[in-house]
């Protein structure tokens, strides 16, 4: 699994990125959603140190709701920098997993 | 209702994040966020691991990486540790009455002070977090409370040896005063560590001075006082018992 971990690093910034402009979204949510689209091998958690320095670089804003039951949960939601920043993210991913797929397909030939 | 796994390991982070001076703010964010998350995995059946990853220790880590820190409310934490220190120091000869300074005395506490503050710190943050939910805890405190007892009665053997003149002796008012200034600073480090430790030392320091200023020395030739005495204790234990197992009961029902 610790491969995938590293592997991971970078391209999970741009999922939740993309997640979160769905609209307001909390960290339960966020998790399970992601596990929803395939990501399964990572522990929930991992989430939580990105959204922090995400949220200190400006790329998503939080506010504090009350929930039905528990604690206030925090609500992210994008910043117009974090919009800008899935775009150049999406461009990046396009580029690489273009590139990684000719590399491994031309080999499988 | 976490399971004590996930109470352990909020406890423990927490505590890694105040000791590497994280903001308050930031720090009641994220265990409040984790404590919701974790609340809900586990209503769902999810194992702790599954949402920290194997090693906690790293995890805590990656957090207290991704948060700023905040030097100014770091600079104001020694205060407080100095503050807590001195409220140990001052707390027994108050609750006995006996409060009093002198310049040996305020030597021996400056040192004591410098090389308490390091004992605690690493106590409070590094050793008792990771032992507060096992019998090992207490066995810890009650150790600790020895060797400071202990060391407590050297120093103030080769403190009465020297004969230093106080220049400073508490009224009964200023002994209760003292004590009540050290009650609210064992309260405030409470409410800021969010744990039980600052209350339930003190509490355990303070038996035998309590005992000492409350009790007139010709208790200790009537008989009749002493067994009431054991009648009072051993009804308190009983029903501190009697609460204890009532609570425990009460937490393995599930709470809707």
């Amino acid at each position: 699994m610790a491969d995938t971990t590293q592997m991971l690093k970078g391209i999970l910034d741009g999922c939740l990125l993309s997640i979160i402009k769905d609209g307001e979204i909390y960290g339960y949510e966020l998790a399970a959603r992601l596990e929803s689209y395939g990501f399964t091998s990572f522990s929930e958690g991992t989430i939580y140190p990105l959204l922090l320095r995400m949220q200190k670089e400006g790329l998503v804003s939080a506010t504090l709701r009350k929930s039905t039951a528990g604690p206030k949960r925090k609500y992210y939601s994008l910043t117009e920098k974090g919009e800008g920043e899935l775009v150049s993210f999406i461009k990046r991913w396009e580029q690489l997993s273009f590139s990684v797929n000719n590399v491994l397909d031309k080999r499988g030939m | 209702m976490l399971t004590k796994e996930s109470e352990q390991f909020l406890i423990e982070l927490r505590m890694h994040l105040i000791s590497k001076g994280k903001n308050d703010k930031e720090i009641n964010e994220i265990t409040d966020e984790l404590e919701d998350h974790l609340l809900q995995a586990e209503a769902e059946g999810k194992d702790v691991t599954h949402i920290i990853g194997e090693s906690p220790k790293q995890y805590m880590k990656s957090i207290g990486e991704s948060m700023k820190t905040d030097y100014r409310q770091m600079i104001g934490l020694v205060p407080l540790m100095i503050l807590l220190l001195a409220a140990y120091f001052s707390l027994a000869p108050a609750i006995e009455g006996k409060f009093s300074l002198s310049g040996g005395m305020i030597m021996v506490a400056s040192i004591g002070s410098v090389v308490g503050v390091l004992i605690y710190a690493v106590l409070l943050f590094k050793v008792l977090p990771g032992y507060i939910q096992s019998k090992k805890g207490y066995l810890l405190m009650f150790g600790t409370m020895l060797l400071v007892t202990g060391l407590g009665v050297a120093v103030l053997f080769w403190y009465n040896a020297q004969d230093f003149q106080p220049v400073f002796t508490a009224t009964p008012l200023q002994n209760n005063l003292i004590l009540a200034a050290c009650i609210v600073i064992f309260i405030a480090a409470a409410i800021y560590t969010k744990t039980w430790f600052t209350i339930i030392i003190p509490l355990f320091l303070s038996l035998g001075p309590i005992a000492g200023r409350f009790i007139p020395e010709d208790v200790n030739e009537d008989p009749t006082l002493i067994l009431y005495t054991i009648i009072l204790l051993v009804v308190i234990s009983a029903i501190a018992i009697f609460l204890l197992i009532r609570k425990k009961k009460k937490q393995k029902q599930p709470t809707v």
